[in-house]
């Protein structure tokens, strides 16, 4: 089987300013100007959370899930270079980039989500930190792994941009890439140890939930549980994207790499469910999964589509069928967002008679902020080479950028542009 | 690239290496969690006792304490009197009522930050925001720490923290045991002024003592015969007692503190960050290991192709 | 006792002849409605005119008074109504045969009224009586014309057809009985036990509830409706507290504190001065004494002594606060479990329209995907993948 993906390519061929583009920054620009709302008005106007549910779908979403869908760049990552599958690194850049995002905006909407974000100061003198609290450990961990390895993870594909868009540029550029070299293992091994930290705090986040979460989620394994669907929603997150590329660019898709994604995440959910079961089992609570009650419901929403996702996934290597790896994919999303989410605000209960919905305004600033990450993943996969594709789309691209360059409305050197009118 | 013998070994090597590095880590880190290093009675524990038997619903103590904590009453659901509807941002304490249907069973309950002796808010703090005092064991709100990120909230079993949600500075509201008159040598408002002493104030201890023998001394009155806040989520520094089951006056955390549980695996995994340390030893040994392959292997790419090799 | 008609007419006859106006007579009649309108068939159901009517078709009773070991409050707190020609009607609607302080007579003609109306009388009066009975010393120590007190009492029940105890001494003991008690004085209830006893208390205890019972039974044949105490239900069935007019500061928490602070002077609930209100029963905060309105200790500033309660005056010092337990709290206390939040429509719609549309998106762009494995280098379905 000739391998379709043998690096990275951008989406030379696609015009950025495309509807879908123009609709992501409307939904984004209006979800900026809500937050500035917020700053203003207030938490309770900006929003439906309460004294009882004093966490929204900010944190808990934004944050709490969509980081770990872009537990790619950690999870991918160990199966390529700790577990050595090689095939798996043309598809590195994706995963990094699309974490990067997830990461970047999670914690911009927890800058937005907290009341007092003026004393985030503090962060920087280590001598006040609580050490008990799992949201230091989150906070400092999260912001450390997504401003320095996982940003430094994204810094190949600018670095091949401009060693195509400036020659002059070129001897620097070998100089860093050689510092980055040299880094390369120190930077990327910290990228590995600072997820598998904070994603398992953010487990322990609800650790302090007590009975307030439903024992159907609330274990002392909740870090680990956490963790552990952190890296097959990874997997599954940069499968859907890939398959997207197919459906929305026209990328071929290289069925060999995706059944190694595919085989990887359904190991993982299998394991997952099996422990989730066990775990259950072992605190007594298997019988709380058949009361007639909303947390029971949820639970079997839960492990119902992790199941069919997990079955879907075995299918779709034996099929070797694009389709049912995508609805696997998004099945096994969906599952394990569900699981991150539930313990934090569905599935928990401050006391009777409390209800929290997201109000209108904070569903457009986390859809605002969904949009800002998917359209600047937009626009770097079509600036920046990191969709993967074949050496023949390489080359393609490379005539196509040698004759229309993206920069080249900056300082023209003798003999490397052209003005070309139009598009 | 298909795997040789070889590879295998060598992953198992680094995940049994792993595996191991990590459990001998964890077992000199284990013996250090011997004792509990939190929960302890500070040595100066001051603590009120509520009887819901002798109180009668007055509700001096909410508007004593309103007045004595500077903040204005919350006349929102009525414009002439002071009616919260639950401990909130202008209200640090509450009298509630638990009635049956046909009102037969009732009680009023007085409701306030409990004190704890493990305060889940003070573990969930992330720059210490809520600060339990080392010799009175009152807990309070530090303005100059708090991000306003409400986990307070989410981990304190009594639904006790309040926050103010609107306008741009906000702040955590709560009990703290009216600090500034017991810096006079006053008590707290709410215990000055009740008309039954139905709450009172005094050290933790003497407080203990007196609702053991108000128990012994009309056995059957109290429910269960047995003081709240004792035990609860590792003790509270505010004691009840009731006629009425305190499931329905109080949330009931179980025994065990909030933090207890996760505190003890936290430092086993993090203790000098040795774990984590270890972990990353082993990661980037194997990365390197790695590396050298994958580098060969980009060379040989770049060769056959003429495509410049990507990071 | 200004009769100069014989008791055997009607009360309706009586008042015509003794020129008592139709509307002074209602308006008696409708102050009886105010003091019973429910515990008595008399006023059961009853319009005023209905109960002029039923009164005014009875008989006048006759009423024999006993003074026992008393102030004489109970008879004053009957004449001392603020319209004096109430007082006067009260004596035209029934028949006083004898009255120690009323009458005129004393001495051995007072020893003779009594026996005279007595056997007047016999079976039909209404006794009576007002302060307590001491008991010890045989009951020597107050003697009526010579005789123990105690045996004129029984003499005189015997021949009644109904016992009225009037006010807190006849009814329990009241003053005299107060620590250390050294004359062994009891109520009447303690003393006469083969015939029913009415227990009217109070010091002094509303006229009107006197009158109301006198009328039941004469008018109707029968008492009214009593409680464990023998007290008239109409007027001793509520505790002062559950209808306390300062019952509304007492929810607030407003309270005086002190005698003649500014709580005192608003007229704030008086608990904490040990009003004894939540353990009287007693109708004084509804129906005024000497109609005057607030015209009563806690209308006038003054903590309620709980005067018609066995257990409470004397009993409890007059400072001490009391229990409150068996009354049940209103309903606008916080709930324990006080709800919060709310679930928006529009916000749960906008969600529900968003899932919705990604869920039929993943759906759409599933179908779009081949369901084989697309050939190595060959074309992937309709337009040239690269």
């Amino acid at each position: 089987m000739s391998k379709t993906w043998e690096r990275a390519v951008p989406v030379y061929d696609v015009p950025i300013w495309t509807r879908t583009f123009k609709v992501l920054c409307g939904l984004a620009a209006l979800g900026m100007i809500l937050v500035v709302y917020r700053e203003i008005a207030g938490l309770g106007p900006a929003s439906g959370m309460n004294d009882a549910y004093a966490w929204g779908i900010w944190k808990t979403f934004n944050t709490m899930v969509l980081t770990a869908l872009g537990s790619g760049a950690f999870a991918i990552g160990i199966a390529a270079w700790i577990f050595n599958k090689s095939k798996l690194h043309v598809v590195m850049r994706t995963a990094v980039l699309s974490s990067f995002l997830a990461y970047a905006f999670g914690l911009c909407m927890l800058g937005v989500d907290v009341g007092r974000p003026w004393n985030f100061y503090w962060i920087l003198f280590p001598w006040h930190w609580n050490l008990h609290s799992p949201l230091l450990e989150v906070a400092v961990c999260m912001t450390f792994y997504a401003s320095i390895p996982l940003f430094l993870e994204n810094i190949p594909p600018v670095l091949d941009f401009f060693y195509g868009e400036r020659p002059d540029l070129r001897e620097s550029i070998k100089k860093l890439e050689k510092v980055i070299v040299a880094g390369f293992p120190w930077v990327v091994a910290l990228a590995y140890v600072l997820p598998a930290m904070h994603q398992s705090s953010l487990g322990a986040l609800m650790l302090l939930g007590g009975v307030r979460v439903s024992p159907l989620w609330q274990t002392p394994f909740l870090p680990l549980l956490y963790v552990w669907a952190a890296a097959f929603l990874g997997f599954a997150f940069v499968t859907m994207i890939l398959l997207l590329g197919w459906l929305v660019w026209n990328r071929a898709i290289d069925m060999e790499i995706l059944s190694e994604l595919q085989r990887i995440c359904m190991w993982l959910v299998g394991v997952w469910l099996v422990f989730r079961v066990v775990d259950l089992s072992v605190r007594g609570q298997i019988l709380a999964a058949f009361r007639f009650n909303f947390d029971a419901f949820l639970f079997w929403v839960e492990m119902g589509v992790l199941a069919v996702a997990f079955f879907k996934l075995r299918t779709s290597v034996q099929l070797q069928s694009p389709r049912t790896m995508f609805y696997s994919a998004v099945l096994t999303c969906v599952g394990g967002m569900l699981y991150r989410f539930d313990p934090t605000t569905a599935a928990f209960s401050p006391k009777l008679e409390a209800a929290y919905f997201p109000s209108v305004i904070e569903v457009l600033v986390s859809v605002g902020f969904m949009s800002l990450g998917i359209l600047i993943f937009i626009f770097a996969a079509k600036v920046l080479p990191i969709l993967p594709g074949s050496n023949a789309l390489a080359r393609e691209a490379e005539a196509e950028r040698a004759k229309n360059p993206v920069l080249r409305f900056l300082a023209p050197k003798a003999g490397q542009q052209q003005f070309v009118t139009g598009d | 690239m298909d795997i040789t013998r070889r590879e295998v070994l060598h992953q198992i090597a680094v995940g049994g290496a792993g595996v191991a590095a990590g459990g001998a880590i964890s077992a000199v880190a284990l013996t250090e969690v011997a004792h509990a290093e939190e929960g302890g009675v500070p040595p100066e524990a001051v603590g009120m006792l509520y009887d819901a038997t002798k109180c009668i619903g007055c509700q001096t103590c909410v508007v004593a304490c309103t007045a004595a904590n500077g903040l204005t009453p919350d006349t929102r659901y009525d414009a002439l009197h002071q009616t919260p509807g639950d401990l909130n941002n202008h209200t640090k304490t509450i009298i509630k009522l638990y009635k049956e249907v046909d009102g037969k069973e009732t009680s009023f309950v007085k409701q306030q930050c409990m004190h704890c002796l493990e305060p889940a808010c003070v573990a969930a703090c992330m720059f210490g925001g809520l600060k339990k005092d080392a010799t009175t064991g009152i807990v309070s709100w530090r303005g100059k720490y708090c991000v306003g990120c409400r986990y307070c909230q989410v981990a304190c079993p009594y639904n006790v923290p309040k926050f103010r949600w609107e306008g741009f500075n906000p702040e955590i509201v709560k009990c703290e045991f009216c600090k500034e008159r017991l810096a006079k040598g006053q008590e707290p408002a709410c215990t000055t002024v009740c008309p039954k002493k139905a709450v009172i104030f005094g050290k933790r201890e003497d407080l203990l003592k007196e609702a053991k023998q108000r128990i012994a001394a009309n056995p059957g009155k109290y429910y269960e015969d047995r003081v709240f806040g004792e035990k609860e989520a590792g003790g509270t520094q505010v004691f009840y007692l009731s006629h009425v089951p305190f499931d329905k006056i109080l949330p009931e955390p179980g025994d065990e503190s909030v933090p207890g549980k996760y505190l003890k695996w936290q430092k086993r995994l993090y203790s000098y960050l040795v774990v984590p340390a270890g972990l990353y030893a082993v990661l980037v040994g194997s990365i390197r290991k790695n590396w050298k392959g994958h580098e060969e292997h980009m060379e040989h790419e770049e060769k056959e192709t003429g495509l410049r090799a990507q990071l | 006792m200004s009769n100069s008609v014989k008791s055997e007419a009607t009360i309706q006859a009586h008042l015509e002849a003794a020129g008592v106006s139709r509307r002074d007579f209602l308006r008696l009649c409708s102050i009886i409605v105010a003091t019973a309108p429910a515990g008595m068939a008399l006023t059961k159901a009853s319009s005023v005119a209905e109960v002029a009517e039923k009164i005014g078709k009875a008989r006048r009773p006759s009423v024999i008074w006993l003074h026992m070991q008393d102030c004489t409050g109970c008879t004053e707190t009957l004449l001392r109504t603020s319209a004096p020609d109430a007082a006067s009607l009260i004596l035209d609607v029934i028949s006083l045969d004898y009255h120690e302080t009323l009458m005129a007579a004393s001495g051995a003609q007072a020893d003779a009224a009594l026996k005279k109306a007595m056997k007047e009388n016999a079976g039909k009066y209404v006794l009576v009586v007002e302060g307590a009975i001491p008991t010890k010393l045989d009951g020597r120590y107050y003697e009526f014309g010579g005789r123990p007190g105690i045996d004129v009492l029984k003499e005189a029940a015997a021949n009644s057809a109904a016992v009225v105890s009037i006010g807190s001494c006849a009814s329990w003991g009241g003053v005299p009985s107060a620590d250390p008690n050294p004359t062994g004085a009891v109520g009447v209830d303690q003393v006469i036990k083969d015939k029913p006893v009415v227990n009217v208390p109070g010091c002094p205890p509303n006229p009107y509830n006197l009158l109301a019972v006198v009328l039941e039974y004469v008018v109707m044949g029968k008492l009214p409706q009593l409680d464990d105490s023998s007290r008239p239900l109409f007027g001793y069935e509520r505790v002062i507290h559950e209808n306390c007019p300062r019952r509304a500061h007492f929810d607030a928490g407003r309270f005086v504190n002190a005698f003649g602070d500014e709580g005192h002077r608003k007229g704030w609930c008086l608990y904490k001065m040990g009003c004894k209100g939540p353990v009287t029963h007693a109708s004084c905060s509804t129906r005024p004494f000497n109609e005057v309105p607030n015209c009563w200790p806690i209308g006038l500033g003054i903590p309620c002594l709980g005067c018609t309660e066995k257990n409470v005056l004397w009993k409890i010092p007059t400072v001490e606060t009391v229990p409150i337990h068996l009354v049940t709290p209103p309903d606008q206390y916080p709930s324990v479990f006080a709800p919060i939040g709310k679930v928006g429509v529009g916000a749960a719609a906008l969600v529900g329209v968003a899932v919705g549309a990604l869920g039929g998106a993943a759906l759409a762009a599933g179908k779009k995907l081949p369901d084989e494995p697309p050939a190595a280098n060959e074309k992937q379905s309709g337009s040239e993948k690269r």
